[in-house]
């Protein structure tokens, strides 16, 4: 799956046109990014090509159409990314990192293929107990965070790829929820949000993580529920559209972020369903398929994911229901 | 991530076939950049020139996070290691990094090859000091990685992989040289930083980074000390800078230095109620003299200070020693304050939004039900915020049932 952006812009046709979802054109569009290979956009995004081909699938699922890609090369692909100490990659010959471990996991949940992965998956003890390993071997035992790989970085983002992956695995228990869930409140900030590590600024993205890790963690008592809905709704800008801090521009990929936040919450209803609906609307390119950030802007395979994914989360008609958890 | 803001025309341009063929020529050598790289990994080959060939690649493609790595390998188990025979890589124990088994990689004759380096800076390489001679090499190279990434990072502010590999050289430094000469790299970053944060004032790598620079200059390690009031000084400045009232990572910033800042200061009571005093003047003057009156950075700042004094318990507090009758009497002139920020401004909903909040905070702090006016009072501010902004209504509507039910 390639994460080029384009050719498609988004927004390029005339207003009524632009309030339909063009079902099909996306589902080509995904279909279509791993024949890219005369590009040398497809060739600089090698990096992301795991995380793209979650993005696809994920996209294409909530489409009806989860059958548009060919299981058998996806399990395969997604296979040759493992390396021996249980992590993936994101793409063959690329470092394991928790990012791609945990979507791997995902694909793999998602296609019903663990079945595969215990066959023939790599780690100390194979199969889920491999990946499982990989992930618990990169908890930090004093704080509870989690590190992205060997080299250390640490960032609310992986807390929530880590204990994701492994409840997908069903192995919560060989790490310390307790001590994760501890961290994750020292970055709760006075508006109620989290940031990347204690002390930093809330950020919509991390908020998305640290609500996921609570979430599965089942430690959601531990929200301000009310000072985090207040700063989530005014993500929401005039253009309808959400943006991820105070004052910065609207952008869909944040439709999700905040959107699947505010629903963990329950407060989806704090927005403007509606324009928020009609904003992701016109990110799209009806033509060729795919959205883009903003209208105007190039589509690429992410923002077609979380523009599909907002959309499910408002009940846009034609797409299968989300689980926001 | 994938791109954001690239804008692009309407219509599709044709690429004429000189166009096409420039791109396939592009591709291979990119490719075979990469698979360069790859097969002097694969033979352990942890050269100087290797080096090189991942800078050329990491130009090109600074998320290529594999290949940041590969750098990384390439620095400690052959440049660093080569270079400075005295200086023991069990120093780095304590860092994540992998053990290696096998060490087959040709001896580059100098870090110097690397070139590009600038003149070292005389005060920070003392030639009397005694560490000079055993860590002047890895310096070299660490000083020279530095200098490689700088632009890389003007151009690409927003990378993860880009600020993660710089913190990594430096902590690399931490545990290799001399505490006097890494202190002189740790304070080059603070102008680093400084001047990614000029380009953009609200990079949250960039404030995230300064506030790692900040922790390490402090450290004891580095023998540091505080660095809490230039770094409450530097909000202050980013506050007044060009639109810097809207600049909400500045306002963050401050909120989480004052406590500290007070400690510090020893400041009695007095000078407490003072510096709180001085912050709402700050932040009721941002709104006031605001372009664009209405921004919501200095009203997020303003519920920061009022959480300071309504919710004491577990949260940062600037006047501690306040009594509760102290407390709510300071509430309550905040109160007034709204009112008459009203006055000229009946068009701001964040003011109805805050008198709403803060009658019924004060209500719970005098542990009292709302009185009917204060109920009044609220129903009618609710009412204004449903028309000033639409795009909220489910929160004014669940905010009317709390004044609805009787009491
Ligand atoms: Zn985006």
């Amino acid at each position: 799956m390639s994460l080029a952006s384009g050719p498609g812009v988004a927004g390029s046709l005339s207003l009524p046109e632009e309030l339909q979802l063009a079902i099909e054109p996306h589902v080509k569009y995904i279909q279509s990014l791993d024949s890219r290979r005369d590009e040398l956009e497809y060739w600089l995004t090698e990096h992301l090509r795991l995380n793209g081909l979650y993005w696809g699938l994920t996209a294409l699922h909530l489409l009806g159409r989860p059958d548009a890609l060919p299981r058998d090369q996806t399990i395969q692909f997604v296979l040759s990314c493992q390396h021996e100490n249980g992590g993936f990659g994101a793409a063959p010959g690329h470092d394991a990192h928790l990012l791609y471990t945990c979507s791997a996991i995902q694909i793999l949940a998602m296609i019903d293929a663990f079945d595969v992965l215990d066959e023939k998956g790599k780690g100390e003890g194979g199969g889920r107990e491999g990946v499982g390993k990989y992930i618990s071997s990169l908890q930090n035992q004093t704080t509870g965070t989690f590190a992205g790989d060997e080299w250390g970085e640490e960032d609310t983002r992986f807390i929530y790829t880590a204990l994701n992956a492994l409840s997908l695995l069903s192995m919560l228990d060989i790490v310390n929820v307790d001590r994760a869930v501890e961290y994750i409140i020292s970055c709760e900030n006075f508006d109620g949000g989290y940031g990347v590590s204690p002390a930093a600024e809330s950020h919509s993205g991390q908020i998305f993580a640290c609500l996921g890790a609570l979430s599965i963690a089942n430690r959601m008592d531990t929200v301000n529920v009310d000072k985090l809905g207040r700063w989530l709704s005014e993500r929401q800008v005039e253009a309808g559209g959400l943006n991820g801090r105070p004052e910065k521009q609207e952008d869909v990929c944040y439709s999700w972020w905040v959107a699947s936040s505010l629903t963990m919450i329950h407060k989806l209803h704090w927005i403007d369903g509606k324009k928020l609906t009609n904003f992701i609307l016109k990110c799209q390119d009806p033509k060729e398929g795919g959205f883009a950030d903003r209208p105007g802007d190039m589509v690429d395979v992410f923002h077609t994911c979380f523009g599909v994914a907002g959309l499910a989360l408002l009940e846009f008609p034609g797409l299968e229901e989300i689980d926001a958890r | 991530m994938a791109s954001h803001g690239v804008a692009r025309p309407a219509t599709t341009i044709l690429r004429s076939a000189e166009e096409l063929q420039a791109e396939q020529a592009e591709i291979r050598e990119y490719q075979d950049l990469e698979n360069r790289i790859q097969a002097n990994i694969a033979a352990r080959n942890y050269t100087v020139e290797v080096l090189e060939l991942t800078s050329k690649l990491l130009k090109k493609n600074p998320e290529y996070y594999t290949i940041w790595n590969v750098r990384r390998r390439l620095l400690i188990y052959g440049l660093f290691s080569k270079s400075s025979d005295s200086s023991s890589p069990s120093k780095g124990s304590q860092s994540t990094s992998p053990i290696v088994t096998t060490q087959t990689s040709s001896i580059p004759s100098s870090a110097s090859a690397l070139g590009t380096l600038k003149a070292l800076d005389a005060t920070q390489l003392d030639p009397e000091s005694p560490n000079h001679g055993k860590n002047g090499t890895i310096l070299d190279i660490i000083r020279a990685d530095l200098e490689f990434l700088f632009p890389i990072m003007i151009k690409y502010p927003k990378c993860y992989w880009l600020w993660n590999y710089r913190l990594w050289l430096l902590q690399q430094a931490n545990e290799r040289l001399d505490p006097g000469i890494t202190r002189g790299l740790w304070e080059r970053e603070m102008i680093l930083v400084g001047k990614m944060l000029v380009k953009d004032s609200r990079n949250f790598h960039g404030w995230g980074y300064r506030r790692k620079v900040v922790s390490e200059l402090e450290s004891e390690k580095l023998h540091g000390r505080s660095m809490v009031e230039p770094e409450f000084e530097y909000t202050t400045k980013m506050i007044h800078g060009q639109n810097g009232l809207s600049n909400f990572s500045a306002w963050h910033r401050r909120s989480k230095l004052i406590p500290r800042l007070l400690e510090e200061r020893n400041a009695d009571d007095a000078t407490r109620r003072h510096f709180l005093k001085d912050e709402f003047d700050l932040v009721i003057s941002a709104m006031y003299t605001d372009s664009y009156p209405y921004a919501q950075s200095a009203w997020f700042y303003y519920q920061f200070l009022m959480t300071t004094l309504t919710e004491y318990i577990g949260h940062a507090t600037i006047t501690p020693n306040f009594t509760q009758v102290g407390r709510i009497e300071y509430v309550g002139c905040q109160l007034s304050i709204l009112k008459e920020m009203l006055d000229g401004a009946e068009d701001c909903k964040w003011i109805y939004d805050a008198l709403v909040e803060y009658t019924m905070t004060l209500a719970r702090m005098e542990e009292r039900e709302l009185c009917e006016g204060e109920r009044e009072d609220c129903k009618l501010w609710l009412v204004e915020l449903s028309k000033l902004d639409v795009l909220r209504t489910g929160r004014w509507d669940d905010l009317g049932l709390i004044f609805s039910k009787s009491p």
